[in-house]
């Protein structure tokens, strides 16, 4: 590259660049801190609370000590422990769920279209509203509830599925229809990521069956199930509104999880709730680290087969004998998992007075008088507030998340420093709201902003942020180290290199502004915990609404369904993007 | 409905609250005649609130719903503080009384000796309005099973009798709602022994578990509850019903003949009932039976709602307050959807529907001695966590298994309520 000026011929010589980019000394040294400080000023909003917290916990009224924690044996707690430790099991069950629908899937390409739709679905909707949903489907009566119709028709007779023991059965099932379509779909771009001269020449050698997963695709996925692992297991460990909104109230001992419990003791004291949520931290945080252990391992793959192939060039060819024996499987299943948001939207088109004693297959009372009854001044001041919320949170995460995640990536932190934030930016990620809520909203009531919507944007962005620099330095990270250089070298104009590597970030972008969009808009533990009933996010009008849950059937259904709109669209429309968004980090 | 203004008021209020973390918003913005009104309500009862205001010509509000957190109001300091709050425990009256305002002086309240125990200071002043009563010793029936009304204990316990093995059981219990038990319990309680729980609703720190009426009570229950057939849906399908369950059992699907159920559930009866016709309500009978036969008297609790004014209070705040006081100022609630009785004597007893007028003359008579829901006096212990769950445990522990199973069952809730007062 040769540059004339004014006579003066100035030549730049390139070198070959190898390893990391070395950006040289920058003029000021503080400079780099300074881009840290926007995110440090918002993870404060947790940090000052979590402080607090943990010195309660440790506070007894003659001085520190461990008394608090004496909270855990008892009988409730203990129940939620064994309960929590049940959920982790059924997380991990759900992982290989999801992982042989992932493999069910490339086996029937035309079907996967819809399936994924279908299963993707219920990911878009607030875990309250899949409460919602399969507590209308296995209401006791046999008039109203699906499930109770159906076995009452056969047997004559229906176990009382909310009731004891049973009411698993139905919050297990929610929960596997909000994860699974998640799971697989992260499973099965992992699977399409798997280079095709690998694969043909694994098919080569004739490894088949078991063996090939084994010694293929297990090995290969090894990130993406540890980030899918970790999703799932975290969720699990926090798992609160879900039990709330599906478990009638009588149930809520035998059903108790430590998230729920926190709620239960919070009234008594300082102290002792603070010791259950350290608690619930210290599970969560330990799966995460441990989980992180397991990502540090990564495969070098070109990323042309993660951005370019298209999922069907990687289905895996199959004879239209066992294309048709796969349908018989996941054709069913597409069914199965469409059905809870049919008998949602179907009760909702059903009068209320219709909706609240008969299910929603019958044909009496159809209309939409359930939405009349719901659409008043207080619905669509919930509505702005809930999309001002979700809008606030989102723009503060994306920008504050771009300057963070750039600082770590290539920002010349020294090393030890960029390593700590990260593990901190882990274990935040993770931090139950339990662990930050009771000062938060002490401070919040006391200041009198509790129900705005301003504080509750900026506390969610504070919550939203670990993930989203998480996320959004792996993207950072991956883009070839050379282009960077360039552009630090002058080679590539900024504007190129900012254009290359905005293009291969973009997927993140994407993947952080939706799901963090998404997240808030459909958030009830945060609105709940902490700013009180008294906010007017939509997840709280519905809990308003569900006091008395079936005969609101009608209205609750309604509310469901408004509420769900906006991030369904959101969702779907942009799945695919945000799938490569959540694996850039992780690809085999 | 909220109007352009109010809207705008409440916007600027979060936003400014938020921004600034100032105390309030000036009232020289042209706001400061708006009333935040937070109350307790959700849903249909939340609509309906919303009417009774909007029918107060000339006053601007905004409403902030709080649900169970209702006890958050009190202690908001600035900012989105709200100026009148609808408690729905007057223990909360009682202990907050440093930041409430007095009522003012020409604020009618009806003038009965329980208002002024549980919301005066002992020196004349008053801090809450009674707005609306429930009356909690009501027991809502089918008319086509139910022949005559049970006049007694040992009357009902009859009926239930002749009622088991035919295709509608007695009663349809709501167990999945805590608060249906505990006002059971607390009928039968003050049936047996109303000076017990006299001492157990003043008491500082109240002990269930060491009042002998409260285990005679128990037992009284568990016999009735342990009879086979006696609860439709049996123990598991009581454990998940809600009050309004309850109500569609006996009025809609029509599986059982009574329901232990208050006066607000007239708006769902009154949606949900196949045969308006068919439905009629009566009192809790008195409790004839056991060693404390004796009484004469039902029981008649209430459960009630009272607006408070935060200090420093304004005055629009206090002539919301003033007019909610009106004799007719609840009659939207009152005449849709129904469910509501109002705290002032004055309002006309021909607003009511008719079931409701067979309920609210006994609140009205000078010679009843009306108490206040017990749980609600008791702080935790009453709560969810507490008389709540008790029960329900009871219930699962006598529900349809014989009176051979009752002694064991009172024992257990009796340990239960020791724990839970040792804990306190």
């Amino acid at each position: 590259m040769a540059l004339s000026v004014a006579g003066l011929r100035i030549e730049l010589v390139g070198r070959e660049i190898t390893g990391r980019p070395v950006p040289g000394r920058p003029r000021r040294a503080y400079g780099p801190f300074l881009s840290g400080l926007p995110a440090l000023a918002l993870i404060s909003l947790l940090l000052v609370p979590i402080v607090i917290t943990v010195a309660a916990a440790f506070r007894m009224s003659d001085g520190p000590g461990l008394g608090n924690f004496a909270v855990l044996k008892e009988p409730q707690a203990l129940r939620a422990i064994v309960n929590s430790v049940i959920w982790i099991g059924v997380a991990l069950a759900l992982v290989v769920a999801g992982f042989w629908v992932a493999l069910a899937g490339r086996r029937v390409p035309r079907l996967w279209p819809a399936l994924r739709l279908v299963l993707v679905f219920p990911f878009a909707v607030a875990v309250l509203i899949s409460g919602a949903a399969f507590r209308i489907i296995f209401d006791p009566a046999p008039e109203r509830g699906t499930v109770t119709a159906l076995v009452t028709g056969i047997f004559g007779e229906s176990p009382v599925w909310l009731g004891p023991g049973l009411f698993w059965f139905v919050v297990v099932s929610a929960f596997a229809w909000t994860w699974l379509g998640y799971v697989a779909s992260l499973f099965r771009a992992g699977l399409d990521a798997i280079p095709a001269d690998l694969a043909r020449t694994v098919e080569a050698e004739g490894v088949r069956g078991w063996r090939r997963l084994l010694a293929v695709e297990l090995p290969l996925l090894r990130p993406i199930t540890g980030v899918v692992t970790l999703t799932l297991v975290v969720a699990a460990v926090r798992l609160f509104d879900l039990v709330l909104g599906a478990v009638p109230a009588s149930m809520h001992d035998d059903a108790n999880v430590l998230g729920l419990h926190w709620w239960r003791v919070s009234s008594e004291g300082e102290g002792r709730p603070a010791a259950l949520a350290l608690v619930l931290f210290a599970v969560a945080a330990a799966v995460a680290l441990l989980g992180m252990r397991g990502l540090r391992r990564s495969w070098a793959v070109p990323d042309g087969a993660h951005s370019g192939a298209s999922g069907a060039a990687q289905d895996v060819r199959t004879t239209a004998r066992t294309r048709r024996r796969w349908a018989v499987v996941v054709a069913p299943l597409a069914l199965l998992w469409a059905m809870p948001a049919l008998v949602l939207l179907a009760t909702a088109l059903h009068d209320p007075d219709a909706a609240g004693v008969a299910g929603w297959w019958r044909a009496e009372g159809i209309g939409f008088d359930s939405f009349t009854e719901i659409s008043n001044a207080a619905l669509w001041w919930s509505l702005l507030s809930t999309a001002l919320i979700a809008l606030i949170a989102t723009l503060l995460v994306v920008g504050i998340g771009v300057v963070t995640a750039y600082l770590l990536a290539w920002g010349g932190l020294p090393r030890w420093l960029g390593r700590a934030a990260v593990t901190a930016f882990v274990v935040l990620a993770v931090a139950p709201v339990q662990l930050y809520a009771a000062p938060l909203r002490a401070a919040a009531t006391a200041a009198g902003v509790a129900g705005s919507p301003v504080f509750l944007g900026l506390v969610h962005a504070a919550a939203g942020l670990p993930f989203a620099v998480l996320l959004l330095r792996a993207a950072f990270a991956s883009v070839p180290p050379s282009l960077v250089a360039e552009a630090l070298h002058g080679q590539t104009t900024y504007s190129s290199a900012i254009a290359r590597v905005s293009g291969a970030c973009r997927p993140a972008l994407v993947a952080v502004a939706v799901l963090e969009f998404v997240l808030v808009w459909n958030d009830f533990i945060v609105g709940f915990l902490i700013s009180g009933a008294g906010s007017s996010p939509l997840s709280l009008l519905l809990w308003g609404e569900a006091k008395q849950f079936a005969t609101s059937a009608g209205p609750v259904a309604a509310t469901a369904v408004v509420a769900s709109v906006v991030p369904v669209v959101l969702l779907l429309t942009t799945w695919s993007t945000v799938v490569r968004g959540l694996t850039a980090g992780t690809a085999p | 409905m909220l109007d352009r203004r109010t809207f705008l008021a409440a916007a600027l209020g979060a936003a400014g609250g938020a921004a600034t973390g100032c105390s309030s918003l000036p009232g020289g913005l042209g706001l400061g005649d708006t009333v935040r009104v937070a109350v307790p309500w959700s849903g249909a009862e939340l609509r309906a609130f919303r009417t009774v205001l909007d029918r107060l010509e000339g006053v601007s509000y905004e409403l902030i719903p709080l649900g169970d957190d209702i006890g958050t109001a009190l202690q908001t300091r600035a900012g989105r503080r709200p100026d009148v709050v609808l408690l729905p425990q007057p223990g909360l009256v009682a202990r907050h009384r440093d930041d409430l305002e007095p009522l003012p002086a020409d604020v009618p309240v009806p003038n009965h000796p329980l208002w002024s125990d549980l919301l005066g200071d002992g020196n004349g002043s008053l801090y809450g309005l009674p707005f609306k009563v429930a009356h909690k010793s009501a027991i809502w029936y089918r008319k086509s099973v139910v022949r005559e009304k049970p006049a007694s204990w040992s009357d009902w316990l009859a009926l239930n009798k002749d009622l088991v093995g035919s295709p509608v059981a007695p009663l349809a219990l709501a167990g999945a709602d805590g608060w249906c038990l505990t006002d059971f319990f607390e009928n039968v309680l003050l049936g047996c022994d109303p000076a017990a729980y006299d001492s157990l609703a003043r008491s500082e720190s109240p002990r269930l578990s060491t009042e002998s009426a409260v285990g005679e009570a128990l037992d009284l229950l568990g016999r009735m509850w342990a009879v086979e057939g006696v609860l439709a849906g049996g123990v598991r399908g009581s454990l998940v019903r809600q009050y309004s369950d309850a109500v569609v059992e006996v009025f809609a699907y029509r599986r059982a003949a009574m329901a232990v159920v208050p006066d607000f559930a007239e708006p769902v009866i009154d949606t949900f009932a196949k045969y308006p016709d068919d439905v009629g309500v009566f009192p809790f009978p008195k409790v004839d039976l056991g060693r404390c036969g004796q009484a004469a008297v039902p029981p008649l609790i209430v459960g009630g709602d009272f607006a408070v004014l935060l200090r420093p209070a304004h005055e629009p705040a206090r002539d919301l307050v003033r007019r909610l006081a009106g004799a007719d100022a609840a009659l939207p609630w009152i005449e849709e959807p129904g469910g509501f009785i109002s705290a002032n004597l004055d309002t006309d007893d021909s607003v009511y529907s008719s079931w409701l007028q067979e309920l609210v003359p006994d609140l009205r008579a000078p010679e009843t001695k009306i108490r206040f829901d017990l749980s609600d006096r008791l702080g935790r212990l009453g709560g969810a966590t507490g008389l709540w769950r008790v029960l329900q445990d009871f219930l699962a522990n006598v529900g349809g298994r014989g009176e051979a199973a009752v002694p064991g069952a009172v024992d257990k809730a009796i340990r239960q309520l020791a724990d839970l007062e040792e804990e306190r």
